[in-house]
């Protein structure tokens, strides 16, 4: 029996080990060559990125590695410490990616590739030549320049890697708000002003609760930053001339302009001024009307600052404006009814007047004797240095935000250049805010919502009660509430247990949770965010070996990426691909990365 | 009636008795939670496959629970188990088509009535064998296999095939305190296959070359007791028993194993369902969890061993010299010491990970640097009790040299609670190690560490929850082990218990 047992043991193992395949028949069938057997020339490479974007490094990891590379990951836990091993040095690829916040193909390649860009490791001038040619050029005749630009910054020269465009995606509680009302715009941050309650009678007892990840909010001072901490904040803040759609175009919607008109030579850029808007204070942390009206001598002073990098310490977006030359208070009408209409017929005043209640029968400086209604405005001229017409999408940045020039003269009395950290408190501090002995909030905003306090868990905001009354831009909820929640699946818990009214940010794998659940509704938007990969420009052999970097630029496959956020991305080639439709692809091919590597090897 | 009372402390004092009842309960309880997980309550489907294993593990619980039965009625009868009760044991055995160790355990503890703690070994050993062919030959539904697949599987199934020899031979020959000279020829060949991992081979061989060679009674005897304390303790042995699993299947891997499946990303197959290819599904880059947890053994074991070993060996030689020599040099060491101490150990080991860099050997100074004082404590402690025996006094009146005593008498008869000590805290190690991988901090996030594995599938413990349970239960399984294993030695080793 025990012998009838084995031998049938034995056969079965024969049958079954005639079964499997092994790795190297497999391998054998698909290619002769295993690239991985030479593993003594192996090029190293270092990938540096932070933990939040590990998803991404480990495929870019395992397409390298794939290609015949080592790859040694730095991980750093935040963008802290990714920054400080991005400034040292240490790494030969870098996990990064840009949003254009302002939807203009100028600020996605100005500050990134310029040679004198303020996010710029490239010295190119033939870089530097198509830019400059570009940003004079109308929407039809900057295709061409941009894709020989992206040809020269990726194909020839591979100064970066592209690897994805992101989608935005928003949920929303829609059992407690009207998903209607909440916008999801590509570029610009939400605006809090429209969005409201599913029943109204709410708006004035409950708060809306939305979220965001940073807590420690680099300045409320406009231009004193520009990032995750603030943009939204700031957005809701400030009013600015203009605003941009939820697809990118330029419109008086929403801001301090009824309307605004290009002069013929697209250099003068006039600005007709509402006067139904004040800056509100904080008082016993209830918000007040201060009674100043938001006017032409804010604008002034809030654009002169902003394209002046002496007018702050620590001024982190004069380079969005320095494309303005002058910005002034227009004391003429005859100027206006002078001044042509850049490409089309009629006079500036005529593009201006449109859709205003009354015409504009004359033009004051004093804020205070304008008068819509009586036809008394102001108007705002500002001038480019050169024809500029995408100075629009700038100006719609919530760094073009206007400030009280009365308050923020009266706060920031300390001197630029011997400026204390430690001493001197300049206007928009966050310590200011923040609950504690340091409080003191001087904050006058301009916009629909004004910050009452902040501490590390959340801030507070109530609505400016002088911010266009009785229009439908008046803010319709009174209370908004914004948690600070690092983690975006925490984040998502948050939204999903009704904790939080709206999130912005909902991670690419997790859409199918929002949409599965019965009371959140999913807003999905095209953005400008561009993921990729930088390369060291500075001591490394990628800054030396353009063909290296083209060895790792050919490595990657986007179709892989598209896979592993379940087609939630979509391809890119540069910084500039979801403003520019340039028809440019980067195709994945081992055998340009073989050659590369082995030119490499042989310089 | 007197009789009565002695059937009744057979029944109480018989090895076999609460083992079975041990197992049809935890038999009843693994069918039951394969009947929850064989139907699906969102989709109202059946899982054949789930049903049949629930199907299996029933089965299993009956025949235990009546052989159970059979067994008290023979020990309130007769106060001994019938032949025809032990028989029942050889049905049990096809539990182990099943998988259920448990119930394999319990049957082959109930067929031999004459029970060394070789018989054990051997069971254990021969029991190992067969679920590391068992795991490794899942490779076989995967596309490919690696090219030593077929020639390592051949080896395991000779030596698995040698190991059930050994058992018949060991139940057949051995006696307590003695065996038969030829067995020291096999003990010879036992030992060689421990180089698979598979430590009971080790243990067996070990004590079958003591038992057919020397001569040293007292040695045998000590050793004898010592195994037959722990080996009575079940949850000790099932401990024993997992751990060493682990181990010959992180050695084994190496050749049965494809490590490509398990870092490699494989985007046509992005969360696939546990399968036949897939045994415990593919993570969010397509890769075979089941691979990564058997590849995550290896860093786990590893990096749990080694950082027990290091504060063992460093700490237990300054708690040595500090409780053998005078309160200077001690209170020197101990206040020392008792800086260290003062600093969370899990800070510690981040703030080291944070200042020299994520990879194993920075992992396992980071763990191990934290635990020192405690094991300086406890071999402080046992060294100030043992310098004041005697035959530590006569050791100095022949004269012979501080260090000497220190590592020669004093030190070997202070390890027993070391021992205990170390085995309860590799768990804590493993679960640190787990713990700095999940918060980012351990290993790099492509290698397969259980920690990593855990920390992909808690973002997806809603959708896709496979990916959190079995690196999960694999962590807790094998923490559970050492714990059992360490208080089935505290047991054995304890003198206060004896």
């Amino acid at each position: 029996m025990g012998k009838k047992l084995l031998t049938i043991m034995l056969a079965l193992i024969v049958v079954l080990a005639g079964c499997v395949q092994t790795k190297s028949e497999v391998s054998g069938e698909k290619d002769g060559g295993d690239t991985k057997g030479g593993g003594n020339g192996k090029v190293t490479i270092e990938l540096l990125g932070t933990s939040a974007g590990e998803d991404d490094m480990n495929i870019v990891r395992d397409q390298l590695i794939k290609n015949g590379f080592d790859v040694k990951l730095n991980i750093q836990p935040d963008y802290g410490s990714f920054k400080a091993q991005r400034d040292a040095g240490n790494f030969d690829i870098a996990l990064s990616s840009w949003t254009t916040v302002t939807g203009n193909p100028d600020y996605a390649v100005r500050s990134l590739f310029k040679s004198d860009g303020d996010n710029s490791n490239i010295d190119d001038s033939e870089v530097d030549a198509l830019i400059d040619r570009a940003s004079t050029e109308t929407p039809e005749q900057f295709i061409e320049t941009y894709k020989q630009l992206e040809q020269r910054i990726v194909g020839e020269k591979a100064y970066i890697a592209p690897l994805y465009i992101s989608f935005k995606a928003q949920g929303v509680n829609k059992n407690v708000l009207n998903p209607d009302t909440v916008r999801l715009a590509k570029s610009r941050a939400i605006a809090w002003e429209t969005i409201d309650f599913n029943d109204a009678s709410k708006r004035d007892t409950d708060a809306l609760i939305t979220q965001q990840a940073i807590g420690s909010l680099t300045s409320l001072d406009p231009i004193k930053g520009n990032d995750g901490s603030i943009n939204t904040l700031n957005t809701n803040m400030y009013v600015r001339l203009v605003n941009l759609t939820d697809d990118d175009h330029v419109v008086s919607d929403g801001s301090l302009s009824y309307n605004y008109a290009i002069g013929e030579g697209n250099e003068d850029y006039y600005f007709v001024l509402r006067d139904d808007i004040n800056f509100a204070a904080v008082a016993d942390g209830k918000a007040v009307d201060t009674g100043e009206r938001v006017g032409a001598d804010d604008v002034v002073f809030s654009l002169n600052r902003a394209k002046d990098r002496d007018a702050v310490p620590d001024h982190r977006t004069y380079s969005l404006h320095e494309s303005m030359k002058d910005v002034e208070i227009v004391t003429d009408l005859a100027e206006l009814e002078d001044a042509k209409l850049s490409g089309g017929a009629g006079s500036v005043l005529e593009a201006l007047e449109q859709g205003l209640e009354a015409d504009i029968t004359e033009i004051v400086v004093d804020k205070t004797a304008a008068d819509s209604s009586a036809g008394k405005y102001q108007v705002v001229k500002v001038t480019t240095n050169e024809p500029f017409p995408q100075v629009l999408n700038y100006l719609a940045h919530q760094s073009a935000g206007i400030v009280s020039k009365k308050q923020v003269e009266s706060i920031n009395t300390y001197d630029v250049a011997a400026f204390d950290v430690n001493k001197d408190i300049p206007y928009g501090d966050q310590r200011t805010v923040t609950e504690g002995a340091s409080y003191d909030n001087h904050l006058y905003a301009s916009g629909p919502y004004i910050l009452v306090k902040k501490n590390d868990y959340q801030a507070d905001f109530v609505k400016n009660p002088a911010y266009r009354v009785g229009s439908e831009f008046e803010p319709k909820i009174s209370n908004v509430i914004v948690r600070f929640i690092e983690d975006a699946d925490s984040s998502l818990s948050a939204l999903r247990n009704g904790e939080i009214h709206l999130f912005n940010g909902v991670p690419e794998t997790k859409y199918e949770l929002v949409e599965n659940d019965d009371k959140l509704v999913l807003q999905k938007n095209d953005s400008n965010a561009v993921t990729y990969l930088l390369f060291n420009a500075a001591d490394r052999a990628v800054a030396k070996s353009e063909n290296l970097r083209k060895a790792v630029l050919y490595s990657l496959n986007q179709d892989e990426f598209l896979n592993y956020y379940q087609g939630n991305k979509k391809k890119a080639y540069s910084t500039v691909s979801p403003l520019v439709d340039t028809g440019n692809e980067l195709i994945a091919d081992p055998t340009k990365v073989e050659e590369s590597l082995a030119d490499y090897q042989a310089e | 009636m007197e009789e009565k009372l002695h059937n009744r402390h057979a029944l109480v004092l018989s090895k076999e008795y609460p083992q079975a009842n041990f197992t049809w309960i935890i038999s009843l309880i693994i069918s039951v939670i394969f009947l929850v997980n064989s139907f699906s309550f969102t989709t109202g489907e059946m899982n054949s496959l789930v049903f049949a294993m629930f199907i299996a593990y029933l089965a299993t619980t009956f025949l235990q629970l009546f052989i159970t039965r059979r067994m008290k009625r023979d020990l309130l009868d007769t106060g001994a188990i019938q032949k025809k009760t032990r028989r029942l044991g050889y049905v049990q055995l096809l539990s182990l088509v099943s998988g259920n160790v448990f119930a394999a355990a319990a049957a082959f503890n109930l067929i031999n009535e004459r029970k060394t703690p070789e018989y054990t070994f051997a069971v254990y050993m021969f029991l190992t064998q067969l679920f590391v062919i068992a795991i490794s030959a899942m490779n076989m539904f995967k596309p490919y296999v690696t090219d030593t697949f077929l020639v390592s599987m051949a080896v395991l199934l000779v030596i698995t095939v040698f190991h059930a020899a050994v058992l018949i031979a060991v139940a057949k020959l051995v006696r307590e305190t003695d065996a038969p000279r030829s067995m020291a020829m096999i003990a010879v060949f036992v030992l060689l296959t421990a180089v698979t991992g598979n430590l009971f081979a080790l243990l067996l061989g070990w004590s079958l070359l003591l038992k057919s060679i020397s001569n040293d009674h007292s040695r045998i005897l000590k050793w004898h007791v010592m195994w037959e304390k722990i080996t009575r303790n079940s949850m000790a042995v099932f401990g024993l028993f997992f751990i060493i699993l682990m181990l010959a299947i992180s050695v084994t891997s190496r050749f049965t194993f494809d490590y490509d499946f398990a870092v490699e990303n494989d985007y046509g197959n992005i969360l696939q369902t546990p399968s036949l290819a897939y045994p415990f599904g593919t993570d969010n880059f397509g890769r075979d969890v089941f691979s990564r947890i058997v590849f995550g053994a290896r860093i786990s074991l590893l990096v749990g061993f080694a950082s027990t070993a290091i504060p063992v060996v460093v700490g237990g030689f300054l708690g040595g010299i500090a409780g053998y020599y005078s309160i200077r040099t001690d209170n020197v060491i101990m206040r020392l010491l008792d800086v260290l101490y003062a600093i969370p150990g899990i800070l510690l080991a981040i703030a080291i990970i944070a200042a020299f860099g994520a990879n194993t050997t920075n992992l396992i100074i980071a763990l191990s640097v934290g635990s020192i004082p405690t094991y300086a404590r406890t071999m402080r402690a046992n060294v100030l009790m043992v310098s004041n025996y005697d035959f530590v006094d006569s050791a100095r009146a022949l004269g012979t040299s501080d260090l000497s005593i220190i590592f020669k008498q004093v030190v070997p008869n202070s390890l027993a609670p070391m021992i205990v000590k170390s085995t309860l805290t590799i768990g804590g190690a493993v679960i640190a190690t787990s713990s700095l991988s999940y918060l980012g901090l351990g290993v790099e996030p492509h290698i397969p560490e259980w920690g990593n594995i855990l920390r992909v599938g808690s973002t997806y413990l809603e959708s896709h929850s496979y990916l959190a349970v079995f690196p999960g239960l694999a962590i807790i399984l094998l923490v559970l082990s050492f714990n059992f294993l360490g208080d089935g030695l505290r047991d054995a080793l304890d003198p206060r218990l004896d």
